[in-house]
């Protein structure tokens, strides 16, 4: 069977959204026919074949019956969120918490769109530049929207949490977040995945930062299953504000992360922090775009990770410095420990720049664990385990120290030590 | 305390000890001297269980266990300590959690619960009075930015807090200026008593003069050549090695 028609068979099961949405799948329907399907060929999927995923077709996710009780709504202990939540692409409203007050708009994006809250269902154009992302708006499901008016400081984070259960499950959610100027809002997306899970959760976040505001996401990917997770997040920034996103892969059978950052005012500032542990022969790809338009921007980009096993990783970092981003500041770090000899990472950093009076600094390494400073650790009697243990905390305690809630940072360190039997 | 005898040591087909025989009791202090490059910090290294020397034969027995057939870590559960010629910096792991999983660790093995949070930074204070080591230093990742004289003050530290029952020390004093010396060697000092037992490493009489071994031996060549008392340090500061010729028999 070639590969296009297996992208065919692949989501013909899966039923076409009705009503509000419709126009928009519609256009994904015709991206999906007019898109390349990605193969090894294309630069961009070269790592991240889809080949797999492609050979199992999808079934329609069915609207669940409510929140599955084994699964805690709101996995971080001690975090004190608003919180929606969903299942299989379809928000369980019995479970959610959503905030009420003046100025903030937080409600299931579908509703949103029905009530008028959106003008526009797509700024990111996903659907029209990438086969995955029209694949996502042909069959787009729920999500949150939330606005946050000027001014207005939400009082505590949303969580956001996304459950995918069930066998060939095609979840694809959908979010949107405004900022408007001057206000700030901290968002945590979590997603997780029963054990036995199958299919793909194919996602997209688009969100817009106004003058002087804020927004913060903590974004965490921690699913059983074999799940493949598409996820794209295309935001755009306005004059001084500040968008921050950690990015932390916690667990995934298959995982790319497609960040897309672009500033349009000056003053901007951008942080892209991110982590990924894989490990036995698990897929994790992070690609980011970071886009400076106009002058006086400047970027933190900073991804680490630690390869196990026979698992893969890609880091695929551009950074644009646009011909009129005079005295732009960017800095991008990847670093990598490739732990075992059957893990592999591709990192690719790159930089295109068009203005002449900017700084950026760029790094990108690929290592293994310090053997000396293993001997040192363990002459002072820490074990084996142990002794690791504190080297990949010390890696990658600069990623998670950044993130914007503490609760949701302590958990990702505890999961992580759990995993890897550090406790 | 430790008997060693006929200690072959390897790293990548190169032999360094060449039937190395060296016996401890238990409360002594030994100093080692000898040229560079004649298998001291090998010596060391072996004995605290670095996997890159292969150890082709002999046998080494520490307290009435077979010390080789151990990993560093339980060596060092098992009470040996070794300060390191070259301290190694890890950024990112703080000095105190460093410690604290040490100490786990050792607890561990004798079967304790994890130190508390108040009895382990009331050690911590004393053991760092005791070398005078700053809280700044404590504070910052594993000698991390340390001057070397630093680092040497804070493997003496170490020591102090985990309380061994041999300790090996390699070229501390290198690198300190008289009065680190002083103070490194007052805390070597007062934690010497009947059951603690020294392998002292240097090229210079001067710790010595502070820290007053038992017993001399010269290292040449990956064999002990000479042992004599502690009169010995003193006649090889005057007369160099040329005069060592032939391994003691
Ligand atoms: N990892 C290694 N790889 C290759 N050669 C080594 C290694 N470690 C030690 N050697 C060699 O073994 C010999 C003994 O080295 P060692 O460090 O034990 O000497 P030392 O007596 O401590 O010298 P110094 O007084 O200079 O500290 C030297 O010739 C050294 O180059
Ligand atoms: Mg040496």
């Amino acid at each position: 069977m070639s590969q296009s028609s297996a992208a065919q068979d692949f989501v013909a099961n899966v039923q076409a959204p009705q009503g509000a949405v419709a126009s928009l799948a519609q256009e994904g329907q015709e991206g999906m026919g007019a898109l390349p399907v990605p193969t090894r060929k294309s630069e961009r999927w070269k790592y991240s074949p889809i080949t797999a995923m492609l050979a199992r077709p999808l079934r329609t996710a069915t609207a669940p019956e409510g929140w599955p009780g084994d699964v805690e709504p709101n996995p971080v202990p001690g975090l004190d969120a608003y919180r929606i939540v969903l299942v299989n692409g379809h928000v369980v409203p019995e479970a959610c918490d959503l905030p009420v007050a003046d100025g903030v708009v937080c409600m299931p994006w579908c509703q949103a769109v029905e009530e008028g809250h959106l003008a526009d269902l797509d700024w990111s154009g996903y659907h029209r530049r990438e086969w995955v992302g029209a694949v996502h708006a042909a069959h787009a499901q729920d999500g949150m929207f939330l606005h946050v008016a000027q001014g207005v400081t939400l009082d505590r984070p949303v969580l956001v949490h996304h459950h995918t259960t069930g066998d060939q499950v095609a979840a694809c959610p959908r979010h949107r977040i405004v900022v408007e100027d001057q206000a700030h809002a901290e968002v945590v997306l979590w997603h997780s995945a029963s054990n036995g899970a199958t299919g793909m959760v194919n996602g997209v976040l688009e969100a817009c930062v106004g003058a002087g505001a804020r927004l913060g996401l903590d974004k965490v990917q921690h699913e059983e299953g074999e799940v493949f997770h598409l996820a794209h997040e295309h935001v755009t920034q306005g004059k001084d504000s500040t968008f921050r996103i950690h990015s932390m892969t916690v667990k995934g059978h298959w995982v790319r992360n497609e960040l897309n950052a672009v500033q349009e005012g000056q003053g901007a500032h951008t942080i892209m922090h991110g982590a990924y542990l894989p490990k036995d022969r698990e897929h994790v790809d992070n690609h980011t775009t970071m886009d400076h338009t106009v002058p006086n921007c400047t970027s933190s980009e900073l991804y680490k990770g630690i390869l196990y096993d026979r698992s893969t990783g890609v880091f695929n970092g551009k950074v644009f410095v646009r011909q009129e981003a005079q005295l732009t500041n960017a800095y991008q770090q990847n670093a990598n420990i490739v732990a075992d000899a059957g893990a592999s990472i591709n990192a690719k950093p790159e930089l295109e720049i068009y203005a002449d009076d900017v700084k950026c600094s760029h790094g990108c390494t690929v290592g293994q664990f310090d053997e000396e400073a293993l001997f040192y650790l363990k002459s002072r009697g820490i074990g084996d385990k142990a002794a690791r243990a504190l080297m990949v905390q010390a890696f990658i305690g600069d990623v998670l120290e950044g993130m914007g809630q503490e609760e949701v940072a302590q958990e990702v360190e505890t999961l992580l030590a759990d995993r890897h039997g550090w406790s | 305390m430790l008997t060693i005898k006929n200690l072959h040591a390897q790293v990548e087909d190169t032999p360094i000890l060449n039937g190395l025989n060296l016996e401890i009791g238990p409360g002594e202090v030994h100093a080692i001297m000898g040229p560079n490059g004649s298998g001291k910090s090998t010596l060391a290294s072996v004995l605290a269980g670095r996997e890159d020397y292969e150890v082709t034969q002999g046998s080494v027995d520490f307290d009435g266990t077979d010390l080789l057939d151990m990993d560093a870590s339980e060596r060092a559960r098992d009470g040996l300590f070794l300060a390191f010629q070259y301290p190694v910096e890890i950024p990112g792991v703080s000095n105190l959690n460093f410690m604290k999983a040490a100490i786990n660790g050792k607890r561990e093995h004798q079967g304790l619960e994890p130190i508390s949070a108040k009895d382990f930074l009331a050690l911590v204070k004393e053991k760092s009075a005791l070398v005078e080591l700053a809280g700044r230093l404590r504070d910052r990742s594993v000698n991390e930015g340390f001057s070397g004289g630093e680092k040497k003050r804070n493997e003496i530290f170490q020591m102090a807090m985990l309380e061994p029952k041999l300790a090996i020390l390699d070229e501390t004093d290198s690198g300190l200026d008289i009065d680190a010396l002083r103070i490194v060697s007052q805390g070597v000092n007062a934690m010497r008593d009947a059951g603690r037992s020294f392998l002292v490493i240097t090229h210079y009489q001067r710790l010595l003069d502070h820290i007053v071994p038992d017993f001399v031996h010269v290292l040449s060549e990956g064999q002990i050549v000479k042992s004599g008392p502690k009169e010995l340090a003193l006649e090889l500061e005057e007369k160099g090695y040329d005069w060592i010729k032939e391994p003691a028999v």
